[in-house]
């Protein structure tokens, strides 16, 4: 699965997310618990934005030397007896991960949660290859045993459907009789995937963080599924998009705190693994072998740009859990695995505007999102970032360049806003119904549909100051 | 141990700096910060404060919490193991079983010692099967409720995840306020540029998952139950130190 | 205190009512209301659109308007977060940005200028009825104000003020949003008007014309018995015939 997901238009997306009510009543229901779970455990901190400032200089000063920090990690890896591939495209960190699969021989390979092996279609090349490709968390397992539903959420891959789908699914493909109660249904995997893990000849996990210091890869977790995926196989490889490195642990503990809290709002998850692999020889569990793969796949673009700042993120989903939009389209309406304010702007920066270019407009830039991030993302000013660009290379309709340079003009200049806003009774008067307008002409339309629109009055506030005021003279 | 290879670095980090606008930097100054939030918490907080704080987390994070003394311990696992209605377990080979007098469990024909049995897939297997897992805490994080564990060779990771249950022993003097204390110390080991043990666990209580409607489950692919048992190390320490006064 | 007043284009054209409370409002607090006439619109709708060549020209135009104010206040948090907005907009014209400094230096919303310069708590208005208040994001988020509006509301007499169930969420105006995405914007506004029900206010109010344009379009269209009102126009309120002279 690339970063791509759905066809159709964003509209046509949109639309149908809007009708789906499961899945709107599952998200708001979350956004709504998440919410105050984050609110509480920002409280609990102290001072929340002392906390985010430190954690905004930590990501800044780390993506402003990103080369010298990989350098670092993959030195201190390779000293440990790790291997690093650097792949500049997902074709080249797929076809190293291939080539490891078939140096083992796999059969199995065990996956843990995570994004940017979905953003590169890992699965799909290593299934090409016939390499059975296991997903161990519940979320994203519940997704693959449904014909590869793709994720709509980053933290909660499967926040879209509610639990009497999921036990349909388990059901019809796994055989499964119990009830629909979550327990139950975990239950069913604990017991289904115990096995799988101990056969499975390769694990995969992604990379919340790598500390360069000491060639570490940290990931935050709360099932276990990670655990196990990096101590029952002999060969652990973690893949990791290139800006995820942090100078020391030191910061690893500013940035999981920090992680963990808008996530989830826990404190901390139930695991953080920090592996320092390979195993050392007189250890007896963990992985004898360890790659280490640092993907680009666009992401090097986006330095030295206005957009930079996104390569901050570390994906806590928290801007998604308090967008309004998402609450109301869901993840999928987004066509790309990186929904909501942050999928808003990261997908075109990778992937390109062809595909992407209505996601800059998929927000009222209410700033909630601004506002949620804990390393301090500018992410509406970087929509509106977005929607320069596509001004500026003209993408955007003829109507609407016109429109706006017409109010430059205008709004630059009293005589003609004076014009305008005096014909605009004139204009609107065949529509107005005493004071409102019920069904607008051109471009009010659209609002018209859903709202009423107030008539422009007779009198406009600058008139009755200059009436006021000429009374005042007299 | 022989390094690993590493591919591809030149290119790609030259195209990093490219980007970047700038040549590759080969030192960095660190980073200068001004403030220390993290530092601040709970640096107050005495053993016994910090000990209230994580009994109280223990709650949210669905762990039983138990206290003893060193002549008690053994008892009080004991205890746990009836009411986890557990028989078998699986333990770390580590000589503070010894020192804090729990040889006698130790030395059970359902007990386990973590590379005892010949070869990997041997000790992974009694880990699977064992009821519970019975590993001692290396740093206690109070605020999160969180048991640091420095894995390695007789200190099998697989002990404190494949059994059933789990049971950590947290002896007082491991307890800090929060997780800096604990990253402060395995970044000073960086630091002399000793290796880190391969895995080093932050465990907070069961596994559990919310990825069904967001509604918290315990017990997913990790333990199913978690029990903290809090040792009193403490006391005699000080009565040595009055001792020796 | 003498105080330039940024109308807002919206507020000139369709809501001279509310114009005319906030003069009204600031004269009953002892300031003296200037209109420079040129005044046009603060840009934002070609500054969020991505026009901002033509933003420009509005930011330059209303920043020679407004150069020679002492204060700047406008009943509007979005517009004059806009104000806030030019120096970084005009970053590149470094004698442009000096003076877009300036303006923002001193703009005002409306009820941050009454209770933090002012210092005003209580307008001495007179409401009677049950209402719910519309936090408006920019003024929230961009200006950071979360505290004027309540203080002021609370002081009004006679006036129940009921909290707005999940406040924090975006009424769906958002300029051109409203008509670019007018599928999302729709659902957002009726789960507004849905949490305004939940209240069972008569009266909602907000500072902003454009959410109240957006949320009491939507009351009218769907005919909801809901009196939407302008704070301005609540804190300059006087019981009518009341008898009270």
């Amino acid at each position: 699965m690339a970063m791509k997901i759905g066809g159709r238009s964003f509209d046509k997306r949109a639309e149908q997310g809007v009708r789906d009510s499961y899945m709107r009543e599952t998200v708001r229901t979350a956004q709504e618990r998440l919410y105050t779970n984050k609110s509480q455990a920002e409280e609990e901190l102290g001072d929340w934005e002392e906390w985010r400032s430190l954690s905004e200089k930590i990501r800044s000063h780390t993506v402003d030397n990103l080369d010298y920090y990989l350098e670092r990690l993959s030195e201190n890896v390779s000293k440990n007896g790790g291997h690093v591939y650097f792949a500049q495209t997902a074709a080249e960190a797929n076809r190293y991960i291939q080539s490891i699969a078939e140096r083992k021989e796999a059969k199995k390979v065990m996956k843990a949660k995570s994004m940017v092996t979905e953003e590169i279609s890992m699965n799909e090349a290593l299934e090409a290859t016939g390499v059975e490709v296991i997903e161990s968390d519940l979320g994203e397992y519940i997704l693959q045993i449904d014909d590869h539903d793709p994720p709509s959420h980053i933290v909660a891959p499967a926040l879209h459907k509610n639990k009497e789908q999921i036990k349909d699914t388990f059901s019809r493909r796994k055989g499964y009789q119990k009830t629909s109660k979550p327990e139950e249904l975990t239950q069913f995997v604990r017991k289904k995937l115990r096995r799988e893990f101990l056969e499975a000849d390769i694990g995969i996990t992604g990379c919340n963080f790598a500390v360069a210091e000491s060639g570490s890869v940290a990931l935050v977790t709360n099932e276990g599924n990670a655990r196990l995926v990096t101590t029952i196989p002999k060969t652990h490889i973690a893949v990791m998009g290139m800006e995820r490195v942090v100078p020391t642990w030191e910061e690893l503990d500013i940035l999981v705190s920090m992680l963990c809290r808008s996530a989830v709002g826990q404190k901390l998850t139930s695991y953080v693994t920090g592996l320092t692999g390979p195993k050392a020889q007189e250890d007896v569990d963990g992985p004898e072998e360890f790659h280490l793969v640092i993907v680009d796949n666009g992401r090097s673009n986006i330095l030295g740009t206005p957009f930079q700042s996104a390569l901050h993120c570390i994906r806590c989903a928290a801007c998604i859990n308090v967008c309004p939009v998402y609450r109301h389209i869901g993840g999928h309406a987004y066509g790309s695995i990186y929904p909501g304010p942050i999928g808003a702007v990261l997908s075109p920066l990778l992937e390109g505007y062809e595909d992407h270019q209505d996601l800059p407009y998929a927000s009222s830039l209410c700033a909630a999102c601004t506002d949620a991030c804990p390393v301090k993302i500018p992410l509406h000013e970087l929509l509106v970032e977005h929607r320069k660009v596509i001004a500026q290379e003209k993408k955007t309709t003829l109507g609407e360049t016109f429109a706006m340079k017409g109010f430059g003009l205008v709004a630059s200049s009293p005589r003609l806003f004076e014009m305008a806003a005096k014909t605009a009774p004139a204009l609107l008067a065949p529509f107005t119904n005493k004071e409102t307008i019920e069904k607008g002409p051109g471009p009010l339309k659209e609002w018209t549909a859903i709202r009423d629109f107030p008539g422009p009055k007779k009198e406009r506030f600058r008139d009755w100051v200059k009436e006021r005021n000429k009374g005042g003279a007299e | 141990m022989s390094s690993g290879n590493v591919q591809n670095q030149t290119t790609f980090l030259n195209h990093v700096a490219d980007r970047l606008g700038r040549e590759r930097r080969t030192t960095v100054n660190p980073p200068s910060y001004f403030s220390f939030p993290h530092q601040k918490m709970g640096k107050e907080a005495d053993i016994s404060e910090l000990a209230k704080v994580l009994k109280k987390q223990c709650l949210a994070i669905h762990t039983d919490v138990r206290e003893a003394t060193i002549n008690n311990l053994r008892e009080v696992i004991d205890q746990v193991f009836v009411e986890y209605e557990a028989i078998t377990a699986a333990v770390w080979d580590d000589p503070r079983f010894h020192q804090f007098g729990l040889d006698s469990i130790v030395e059970r024909p359902q007990v386990s010692v973590w590379g005892e049995e010949p070869g990997r897939e041997a000790n992974i297997q009694a880990a699977e099967q064992a009821d519970v897992g019975i590993t001692f805490s290396d740093y206690t994080l109070a605020e999160s409720g969180t048991v640091v564990i420095m894995n390695g060779a007789g200190k099998g990771l697989s002990v404190s995840l494949l059994p059933t249950n789990y049971i950590a022993i947290i002896p007082l003097s491991t307890l800090v306020p929060r997780m800096t204390q604990a990253t402060a110390a395995i970044h000073e080991q960086a630091e002399k540029g000793r290796r880190l043990p391969a895995c080093i666990n932050f465990i907070s209580g069961p596994s559990n998952s919310a990825d069904i409607e967001l509604d918290l489950v315990v017990g997913v692919h990790g333990p199913v139950r978690a029990c903290y048992i809090l040792v009193d190390d403490l006391k005699k320490e000080k009565k040595n130190e009055h001792e020796t006064n | 205190m003498k105080v330039s007043l940024f109308i807002t284009c919206l507020t000139d054209i369709f809501y001279p009512d509310v114009g005319k409370n906030v003069v009204e409002l600031l004269e009953r607090h002892g300031c003296e209301v200037d209109f420079p006439e040129k005044q046009t619109c603060c840009g934002q709708p070609a500054f969020n659109s991505g026009y901002h060549k033509d933003a420009k020209k509005a930011a330059k135009h209303m920043i020679e308007t407004f150069e020679h104010a002492e204060k700047v206040v406008t009943p509007s948090g979005s517009c004059a977060a806009m104000f806030k907005e030019y120096p970084s907009l005009l970053k590149d014209e470094i004698r442009w940005r000096e003076r877009a400094e300036q303006l923002a230096g001193k703009t005002y919303e409306l009820t941050q200028f009454l209770y933090r310069v002012l210092h005003v708590t209580n307008t001495g208005a007179t409401l009677q009825g049950v209402a719910t208040y519309h936090t408006s994001c920019h003024m929230v988020r961009l200006l950071g104000e979360t505290e004027a509006p309540y203080v002021l509301l609370s002081n009004v007499q006679g006036l129940e003020l009921k909290e707005l169930p999940n406040k924090q969420n975006c009424c769906g105006f958002g300029g051109t949003f409203a008509v670019k995405m007018s599928t999302i914007s729709e659902q957002m506004v009726d789960e507004k008007v849905e949490h305004i029900e939940e209240t069972e206010a008569d009266v909602l109010i907000g500072a902003d014309n454009g959410c109240l344009m957006n949320i009491g379009g939507r009351i009218q269209k769907e005919k909801k018995p809901i009196k939407v009102m302008h704070i301005a126009e609540v804190l300059n309120h006087r019981e009518m015939g009341g008898g009270d002279v």
